[in-house]
């Protein structure tokens, strides 16, 4: 028996999860060029919203639940631009000022959660049923297929919105120079509001679908983050391909260094990736 | 603001300063009627599960001192710190409670990460250490100002590499083995006793917060060893473990760490996986009416049966036993180091305690199964 496809599969299911997060990630960085670490928290968010719905209302229909968990990921990344970064941008803070803020924002809404939920390990998949699926050898779960499914998916959807739509060119006017972009009449802070609308409904699904196939617990985001930071800047940060790029190489390189290296080495794995990049190719695979 | 204005609110400063000197004096003066002892367990993080219970046992155990009179008539205080089974967390307790509150002797830390690097703070300040729970190795003989009530995993692990050498007849195990203090020293433990016989062992070692173990276990099924030995010490990492064994349709023989077989909910919820898994504990008697009397007593306090019952029954002990020390030889880190290696068979809600001269709780684990969701003890066949 080869070991080759479920170590494929493995490293599919990894790279989905980095993307979901990696995703918003560049698409807020690509706009803001701030590293918002609050995203990271936006997952814990989405997963403790469905955790909270559904074992508070049994009857209710775990989509509904996942819907409800995504938009309020988005409108809490939306309101802490509304209320925290934007009066920071008001007063021409230092993207370094911001980073903080957001470092205080990831704390105080992981707090928040730990508070109200407790610090202990939870799981989502009770309410969801568990179907094991073969596929050439490799053993896959319903709920991996749709985190793989759900990361084309928002990739796809994303892009075509980005290059076909109004608005769309309004982001990539922000991203290219805000600025400018203000000048041209466009209205940037709400440009900017929906960018986190979007970018901390992304990292909410990942949160949820995570919590479906392994579990939540407050100190998540942090975890998650970081997995997705490396990706986002292996791929070339700032860029929506690039996120889905840098998860893919992050992914296969992780779980095929616990196969050929040992996986005492899987973290370093990851952030020798991280600095072999940042050395020599620090734009990452695509630069934007 | 004029400058009257100024002068009322500098004025009400100066007051407000001065009053919390002086209470924060009057305070420390008036302790002497006080016996504070401290405390350092994971209150939050992943291991707050442990944190929880100790916490309240603990509480348990002063309440009933308290009201029986408190320590040669002090009521005892507790100051807890969270050491978030950490080192650094577990030192920076460590340092606070020493430097800063000025207790004589800690209750902890609860795991081994937290505990180790605690241990020379506290002997350098002369602070006496008593851990109902750090189990590694590596704390044997650390120092004279340390003791447990909890053996040493370095019992359970042998008992563990006999029976699957000798009685299970197994050549090959592999380890899944979460990178914590207590699983490094489990591990290392197992490998010599079982590489002793001439077994070989496999490990795969992942860090600690890992959720995604699919390509550890990958990797170690094609190895097709005779049996897995799970050291999980995260409740969090022990679930996703073995829902993981299951996604990948993989059922080896087990050999489980004591904190698995100590958790409840996880033999529970993967009652069918853990069939027949072998490991070794520290087992209570549970028809010890003294144990009875404490499983009881914190029913009623809290509603329900403490989870981890052998290590609270030792957190439980380590209070009383601490405050049998303290009314012998008074409240006084030295002196009570000294005592620490003369407990002898005293009696106590986990059975009798006696310490070694290496601070370790002599006698140890016994060989334990898992059968229909239960721990029972282990009979050779």
């Amino acid at each position: 028996m080869s070991i080759l496809p479920q170590l494929i599969a493995n490293s599919l299911i990894a790279a989905g999860t980095y993307a979901l997060l990696a995703i918003g990630f560049n698409l807020i960085y690509g706009a803001t060029k701030f590293f918002n670490l609050a995203h990271g928290v936006m997952a814990a968010v989405g997963g403790y919203t469905v955790f909270f719905l559904t074992t508070t209302f049994a009857q209710m229909n775990v989509v509904v639940a996942a819907a409800i968990g995504v938009l309020v990921a988005a409108t809490i990344g939306w309101g802490l631009d509304r209320v925290v970064y934007r009066a920071l941008r008001k007063r021409h803070a230092s993207n370094m000022v911001l980073l903080v803020a957001s470092l205080g924002a990831f704390t105080v809404i992981q707090a928040a959660i730990a508070m109200i939920f407790t610090s202990q390990f939870q799981t989502l998949s009770s309410v969801a049923s568990e179907q094991v699926f073969q596929v050439a050898g490799a053993s896959i779960t319903e709920t991996q297929i749709i985190i793989m499914l759900s990361a084309i998916l928002v990739f796809a959807l994303l892009w075509i919105f980005l290059k076909t739509t109004m608005f769309g060119k309004q982001v990539r006017a922000v991203s290219d120079d805000e600025e400018v972009a203000r000048i041209a009449g466009v209205n940037t802070e709400k440009v900017l509001g929906w960018i986190f609308f979007i970018g901390s409904a992304i990292a909410g699904l990942g949160g949820i679908l995570i919590g479906f196939d392994t579990g939540i617990q407050p100190t998540m985001g942090m975890e998650l983050l970081l997995k997705g930071v490396i990706a986002a800047i292996v791929g070339g940060v700032g860029s929506i391909s690039g996120a889905i790029l840098g998860a893919l190489l992050l992914g296969f390189a992780e779980n095929f260094g616990i196969w050929k290296i040992s996986g005492e080495w899987k973290d370093a794995i990851a952030f020798g990736l991280l600095i072999l990049f940042l050395i020599f190719r620090p734009k990452g695979i695509i630069k934007s | 603001m004029s400058k009257t204005q100024k002068i009322v609110w500098w004025t009400l400063g100066a007051v407000v300063v001065v009053g919390l000197v002086a209470w924060g004096v009057f305070r420390n003066s008036g302790s002497s009627n006080v016996i504070k002892i401290g405390s350092i367990e994971p209150l939050t993080g992943g291991a707050a599960v442990y944190g929880q219970p100790v916490q309240d046992t603990i509480e348990l155990a002063v309440a009933q001192i308290n009201a029986a009179g408190g320590i040669n008539g002090k009521q005892v205080q507790m100051i807890y710190e969270d050491g978030k089974c950490d080192g650094t967390d577990g030192a920076n307790a460590a340092q606070k409670l020493v430097n800063v509150d000025g207790v004589q002797a800690i209750i902890g830390g609860f795991c081994s990460g937290e505990t180790i690097p605690a241990v020379p703070i506290a002997a350098a300040g002369k602070v006496v250490m008593l851990s109902p729970g750090a189990s590694s190795p590596a704390l044997t003989g650390i120092s004279p100002y340390f003791f447990r009530d909890y053996p040493s995993d370095a019992f359970q692990a042998t008992v563990m590499g006999n029976i699957a050498y000798n009685q299970k007849g197994w050549r090959t195990v592999a380890v899944m083995e979460e990178q914590t203090d207590y699983g490094t020293a489990l591990t290392n433990a197992f490998s010599k006793s079982f590489e002793g016989y001439g077994g070989k062992v496999i490990v795969q070692a992942f860090p600690s917060a890992t959720a995604d173990l699919r390509s550890f276990l990958t990797t170690l099924k094609a190895q097709q060893p005779d049996a897995l030995f799970i050291v999980t010490q995260t409740p969090a990492v022990s679930d996703d473990l073995f829902d993981q064994l299951i996604q990948l349709g993989w059922r080896p023989p087990l050999l489980i760490g004591d904190i698995i077989s100590g958790d409840p909910a996880i033999i529970q919820k993967y009652s069918s996986q853990l069939e027949g898994a072998i490991g070794a504990t520290f087992l209570p008697n549970a028809s010890d009416t003294a144990y009875e009397a404490f499983i009881n007593a914190y029913q009623a306090k809290y509603g329900g049966v403490p989870p981890y019952q052998n290590y609270m029954a030792c957190v439980f002990d380590a209070v009383n036993l601490l405050a049998a020390g303290i009314k012998q030889v008074g409240y006084d880190g030295a002196a009570l180091a000294t005592w620490s290696r003369t407990v002898s068979n005293w009696p106590g809600a986990s059975g009798n305690i006696t310490i070694g001269s290496d601070g370790d709780r002599a006698g140890g684990d016994v060989p334990i199964v898992i059968h229909g969701a239960q721990v029972v003890p282990y009979v050779a066949q």
